[in-house]
């Protein structure tokens, strides 16, 4: 099993064999897709498709249980938003009333519509996620010449996000150990004691940032990349090779992102017009 | 021929401190010594191994007097990346020094910045594998591995560097008795392998003593002692005084000449102490 940044994948994972640039290239583009799709039995499709793919991954599937908690009071919170505090709308079409709240036909649609938009493009990121490793990357922003300064920054960051994290581990253990554990106390109580706990973080960091700096320093590290005044060389790119596969992949993706704007503005597609589960809704709560 | 290491009369003393964290210390390092630097907490044996790699002044604000040289060269008047050419550092907290996210982007991260062309890195990154036996571990970040191996990674970070001189402060302060001998194997091996020039900061003498060629003691700031190890350790009621515990085969005959029952030598390893014994024994029997 090889750790991800989203759990683990076998190291037998046929993901493994794809270029880090084409999934993140797949992440930003695919994940565009919902924006220009309006009726949601075709967003419903993509995450299908995700779910695909993540299972031909090999991902492990409980990983993405988590998310269900998540996708659900994400579409309450939208449809209360859009709903019952959606304001009052004479020229729409109004369902029902609830003790004095105005439901609208159109506020449920949009609803829907930007539910089913935001869920697959969080599916795309999950996706990414559960299949690609910190490495994978840094190496995708180094593939596409992204500047040393960027790359390592965005390392470090996701370095440095993992050390706090278990600084915070450290911190909350050592508090426990002495007595002071906030478990079952009231919000109010944990939010007030807090400091407990941010004072000897914000201590660790400090001294955790001199001994990554002196780390940085020792080892010659310039934000330039040109330490010695020559070109860094970029030695973990070598493992990785742009197969014909990746580029056939690439294409694939790159064209689907055409075909999809084509159909969309030259053929109307993907349109609320021809929702069949638009319709359906509609005519149930009609 | 300038010395490799050459300290003049240097004091460094933090800024917002009462009195210097290094005071008047002249040092000659020749190339292919290994010196073990001993004393308290608090006596100045880290700032000395970061005066040496420029870590100091570069890093910290201070006053300085006096010259710390490398190759003839005051380490200050060196560019970036040019100094690390020459001298290496390992730190006692392996975890906080990591740089990269797998065991073999923290090993070759050092050489990159040094813009070392990729065989030339690849070449090198084989020696220090076979050195500090890391192959198994190079896909997996450095984090998640055990306190031993992450030392073993953090030398081989700085090994791979090649380095004239290498510093290794505490290495083994964090580490088990079966992972100190590890680092320590790796270090003997260096020194017969590879001549390099070696200083350890180190509290555990029972490894340093068999490897060291010359010992100093820092008490204060200032050098208290600094001879060949087999000299160094006869002055043990200096030791003592100072807080260092030599180890328990040099105390037990310490105790037995104190008492009258042995006049010469002290042996520095428990090996000696044993054929000590055994001749006396053996002269006592005939």
């Amino acid at each position: 099993m090889n750790k991800t940044l989203l759990g683990y994948v076998p190291n037998e994972s046929p993901i493994y064999a794809i270029h880090p640039f084409v999934k993140l290239f797949f992440l930003l583009v695919v994940s565009l897709f919902p924006l220009f799709v309006s009726a949601p039995e075709w967003n419903i499709l993509l995450i299908l498709i995700i779910f695909a793919l993540m299972w031909y991954s090999r991902v492990n599937m409980k990983t993405v249980r988590i998310y269900i908690p998540v996708a659900i009071s994400m579409g309450t919170i939208i449809l209360l938003s859009y709903t019952v505090l959606g304001g009052i709308h004479p020229e729409y079409q109004l369902l029902f009333r609830i003790v004095g709240v105005h439901i609208y036909w159109e506020r449920v649609r949009d609803a829907v519509v930007v539910y089913f938009r935001i869920l697959p493009m969080i599916m795309t990121m999950v996706f990414f996620l559960t299949t690609s490793r910190e490495r994978d990357l840094i190496v995708a922003m180094c593939s596409i010449r992204a500047p040393f300064v960027v790359t390592y920054v965005f390392a470090m960051a996701l370095r440095s996000a993992g050390m706090v994290l278990e600084d915070f581990q450290i911190v909350r253990q050592a508090e426990q150990a002495r007595g002071f554990d906030s478990a079952g106390k009231s919000l109010i109580y944990k939010i007030r004691k807090y400091v407990m706990y941010m004072i000897p973080l914000f201590a660790l960091s400090l001294r955790r940032s001199e001994e990554f700096t002196n780390a940085l320093v020792a080892r010659g590290y310039a934000f330039t990349g040109e330490a010695s005044r020559v070109k860094r060389a970029n030695y973990i790119l070598t493992h990785y090779h742009f197969s014909t596969v990746d580029i056939i992949l690439t294409a694939i993706i790159g064209l689907s992102f055409v075909v999809l704007l084509v159909l969309r503005y030259g053929f109307n597609y993907f349109s609320l017009e021809d929702s069949w589960i638009m319709d359906w809704l509609r005519q149930i709560l009609s | 021929m300038p010395e490799l290491v050459e300290i003049d009369n240097y004091t460094w003393q933090y800024l917002n401190t009462d009195r210097p964290a290094l005071q008047d210390i002249t040092l000659t390092l020749k190339e292919g010594s290994f010196v073990g630097v001993i004393g308290p907490n608090g006596s100045g044996k880290t700032s000395l191994a970061y005066s040496i790699d420029g870590l100091i002044p570069g890093q910290y604000h201070g006053i300085k007097q006096g010259a710390v040289k490398i190759l003839g060269r005051e380490v200050e008047t060196y560019p970036r990346g040019e100094l690390q050419r020459q001298v290496g550092v390992v730190f006692s907290d392996p975890e906080s020094q990591f740089t990269a996210m797998t065991v073999e982007d923290e090993l070759v991260f050092g050489m990159e910045n040094l813009g070392m062309s990729i065989p030339e890195i690849r070449e090198r990154l084989e020696w220090v594998l076979d050195l500090t036996d890391l192959g198994p571990l190079l896909n997996k970040p450095p984090y998640e591995i055990s306190g031993g191996q992450k030392q073993r990674v953090a030398l081989a970070a700085v090994l791979a560097m090649t380095p004239k001189v290498t510093i290794l402060d505490e290495p083994t302060s964090m580490l088990d008795p079966m992972s100190r001998r590890r680092v320590f194997d790796v270090l003997a091996r260096l020194k017969s392998e590879q001549k390099n020039t070696i200083i350890v900061i180190e509290h555990s003498l029972e490894n340093l003593i068999p490897l060291a060629d010359r010992m100093i003691l820092l008490s204060e700031g200032q050098i208290a002692l600094d001879d060949e190890t087999e000299a160094f350790f006869q002055n043990i009621d200096l030791l003592l005084e100072k807080g260092i515990s030599p180890p328990g085969a040099m105390r037990f005959f310490h105790e037995l000449s104190r008492a009258g029952f042995y006049q010469g030598g002290f042996p520095l390893t428990v090996e000696e102490g044993y054929n000590k014994i055994k001749k006396l024994l053996q002269g006592d029997q005939a």
